[in-house]
């Protein structure tokens, strides 16, 4: 019950690229404050192209930041923790309304 | 500075292997500060395993801070909460001596897997070992009929077993039925079951048993008769599963599947839509206008 299917998909996922030997990037939740779709310990695996191959840090609610920086990592290699602020966005017609905090730390595997 | 530590890579291979093999492992990243983006993990061996029962992996390189990151492994292990919101991860700050210099680490949690065990590989208990699956539970089913108990039915269980009621635990480890829940055919096989549950020492950490008022009564009241104290009685889920109207075995899975899920989390099982009352609390006029 306390381990999901999705935090071990995404050791896996981490693992088995090393082995294919894929640049990868791993982006984790470490903070969060108020209220945020995914809490401490939520993860997302982008590959080269780009594109999640597995788990997710909230879905609409501040992935695309991720992503970019997810980008950024591939091709630099340089790990950077992402402050995505969802609070900003409570009043616009943004689909981001989740309203709260999160540091994301991006890193290559 | 040169990165120390291990790498994401080798950080979430250690965990798969440890995982594997019943161990508890809990892993540290520096986010900042000198050693910023090292790991280094501590791990718990399943106790009767040979060998230390604690180990670390992954030098950071930084005598003081990685005595402080043992310390916060150390507590970690224990199976404090991590953070406010999440029981498995959290960031917490060490200060390294004659400093004042902050440093972050985020520490992440990984317990194996729990085991559940499914008494009775019936109809219900197809869908029901694939939710058990899904919550991340390591599966056993068990029955005496060797056309249930058939592994092909039961694709994502770690094992399938053939019981005899008479004995119907005999092959099955302690670590695999830390969760029993018990979709049997017939109220004997339920009695049978619970009789030997209820005296365990530690009791298993959840006896579930699906069924009627009356099936649940009848076998209550045999226990009773048979000296099972009361207050063990009150350790046994029946009926199991949230209210939902469940009619078919896959929905009847998915109430069982969703009451685990508040039992472990501590949720009330009531709807959200309850819970937060959104439209009543913030927009207090138009509910008022729609109510006239």
């Amino acid at each position: 019950m306390r381990e999901s299917d999705e935090h071990l998909n995404v050791l896996r996922t981490l693992v088995e690229g090393a082995e294919r030997g894929e640049p990868m990037v791993v982006a984790t939740i470490v903070r969060t404050r108020g209220s945020t779709p995914r809490k401490e310990g939520a993860r997302m695996v982008v590959g080269a192209d780009g594109r999640v191959r597995a788990g997710t840090v909230g879905g609409g609610c501040g992935e695309g930041e991720v992503l970019e920086a997810a980008a950024r990592t591939l091709s630099d290699g340089q790990s950077r923790t992402v402050r995505v602020d969802l609070t900003e966005d409570l009043l616009t017609l943004s689909p981001a309304v989740c309203g709260g905090i999160m540091e994301i730390r991006v890193e290559r595997a | 500075m040169v990165t120390t530590g291990l790498s994401v890579v080798e950080a979430a291979r250690e965990t798969l292997a440890a995982r594997e093999r019943g161990a508890t492992v809990v892993v540290a990243l520096v986010l900042d500060g000198p050693c910023a983006g090292a790991r280094r993990l501590r791990i718990r061996e399943r106790s009767g395993e040979g060998g230390p029962r604690n180990h670390s992996v992954g030098a950071l390189g930084h005598p003081h801070l990685e005595g402080l990151v043992d310390g916060l492994l150390h507590d970690a292990l224990d199976g404090e909460p991590l953070s406010a919101r999440s029981s498995e991860a959290g960031t917490r700050t060490v200060v390294l001596p004659g400093t004042t210099t902050e440093v972050p680490v985020y520490l992440e949690r990984t317990r194996p897997p729990s085991g559940l065990l499914i008494v009775g590989a019936g109809h219900i208990a197809e869908p029901l070992h694939l939710q058990g699956a899904l919550l991340g539970f390591r599966v056993t089913v068990a029955d005496d009929r060797p056309d249930f108990a058939d592994p092909a039915r039961f694709p994502r269980a770690h094992r399938v077993v053939r019981i005899d009621f008479t004995d119907p635990f005999d092959q099955i480890e302690r670590a695999d039925r830390s969760h029993v829940i018990l979709v049997t055919r017939g109220h004997r096989y339920d009695y049978e079951c619970l009789r030997r549950l209820v005296v365990e020492d530690p009791l298993p950490e959840y006896i579930g048993m699906i069924g009627s008022r009356r099936r649940v009564r009848a076998t209550f009241h045999q226990l009773l008769e048979e000296g099972v104290p009361r207050a063990a009685l009150e350790r046994i889920r029946a009926p199991v599963g949230l209210d939902l109207g469940a009619e078919t075995p896959g929905e009847i899975a998915v109430a069982v599947a969703a009451e685990w899920v508040a039992i472990a989390r501590g949720g009330s099982g009531r709807p959200m839509v309850e819970v937060e009352r959104v439209a009543e609390r913030f927009f207090p006029d138009e509910a008022d206008d729609a109510r006239k």
